[in-house]
């Protein structure tokens, strides 16, 4: 239910980048999406089809990226992934860091004849 | 066989919806209408808080209302008991309002004169909190019942709020919620929230919640 309403923004996006850039068929979609968005790629692909269906993506392939949830601490400045370490800096143990990447959820590109 | 090109988007997937919602807010500043979009789970008051928010600034302001909910009209019937305008919206089937269906129910209701518009979205905490309505000022109810874990669980909804209503205060007796344990919470995710705690069947608190608006529409009309 959550993923429908975003999947269905998604089509919305692309028919009008389509729209203004002269596309008449699309073979594919390639998201992003990040570990820490609230985005769970199983779902996203599960409605899918719904969310294409009589839309010029209705033949559209759909891949998506997974982009890691990358934190640098805050006190000896080492990226590690969040989500392996449970936020928990594997050098110096700290819990303080700040998110650098994983919140995305972005169309990167389309693959168009 | 087809050649096919890469063309590159590079968009987040909100950014459409973002833009639609930053042009309706700039209508909505020129049209001299204060919309306030409130949020909350199915069942902590939202359409009793309306009824309370409408008798309390009624006299001193036009006021329109917008109920979304996925199916039926329950709550613009009771809404339309007042005397003020209201128009029904169905999402059929989608969990929340986005900039676009927000603006088409405006469009319906007929902003014109009204210097303060409620929209009531869709009872979710999750997908409502992703989708910026255009709205001028962001409001959510939580209420006694639901317990005060909820900013725990859908840090979102209250990270994006300017105001946390905390609705059945009557109740507090009855369940192990910590009106102290939330504000804690919230002010972690949103340091900038304003809290208030109301009892919308009785009327304790709406004083405060009034003021807050009285002061938000007469910003937002201003300026």
């Amino acid at each position: 239910m959550h993923e429908l309403g975003v999947v269905i923004e998604v089509v919305k996006t692309v028919e009008n980048f389509a729209e203004k850039n002269g596309v008449t068929k699309i073979d594919k979609i390639v998201l992003q999406i990040g570990e820490l968005s609230s985005m769970i790629p199983k779902y996203i692909e599960a409605c899918y089809p719904a969310a294409v269906d009589g839309t010029m993506m209705e033949e559209t392939k759909l891949e998506i990226e997974i982009l890691p949830g990358n934190g640098i601490c805050k006190e000896c400045n080492k990226v590690f992934n969040i989500i392996q370490t449970k936020g928990k800096c594997p050098i110096c143990g700290s819990k303080d860091n700040e998110i650098i990447s994983g919140k995305e959820f972005m169309i990167k590109e389309i693959l168009a004849c | 066989m087809d050649t096919y090109k890469i063309l590159e988007i590079k968009e987040s997937v909100f950014e459409n919806n973002d833009r639609q919602a930053d042009l309706l807010r700039a209508d909505l500043k020129k049209e001299k209408t204060f919309l306030l979009n409130l949020m909350s789970s199915p069942g902590s008051g939202k359409t009793t808080t309306v009824l309370r928010t409408i008798e309390a600034l009624k006299d001193e302001m036009s006021i329109g209302v917008l109920e979304a909910d996925i199916d039926s009209d329950v709550d613009a019937n009771t809404v339309s008991k007042t005397g003020v305008k209201v128009i029904q919206l169905h999402t059929g089937g989608m969990c929340h309002l986005d900039a676009d269906m927000t603006k088409q129910g405006l469009e319906g209701l007929g902003t014109e004169g009204v210097d303060f518009a409620i929209l009531e979205n869709v009872g979710n905490l999750v997908c409502p909190a992703e989708f910026d309505t255009g709205a001028s000022k962001n409001a959510m109810i939580l209420s006694v019942p639901e317990g005060d874990d909820k900013p725990l669980k859908y840090p979102l909804m209250f990270s994006i709020v300017d105001v946390l209503l905390i609705n059945k205060m009557d109740s507090i007796g009855f369940f192990d919620f910590d009106l102290e344990v939330v504000k804690e919470r919230v002010k972690k995710l949103n340091p900038n929230i304003k809290v208030i705690p109301i009892t919308a069947k009785t009327g304790e608190g709406i004083d405060e919640w009034a003021n807050w608006l009285r002061t938000e529409v007469k910003n937002w009309n201003e300026k």
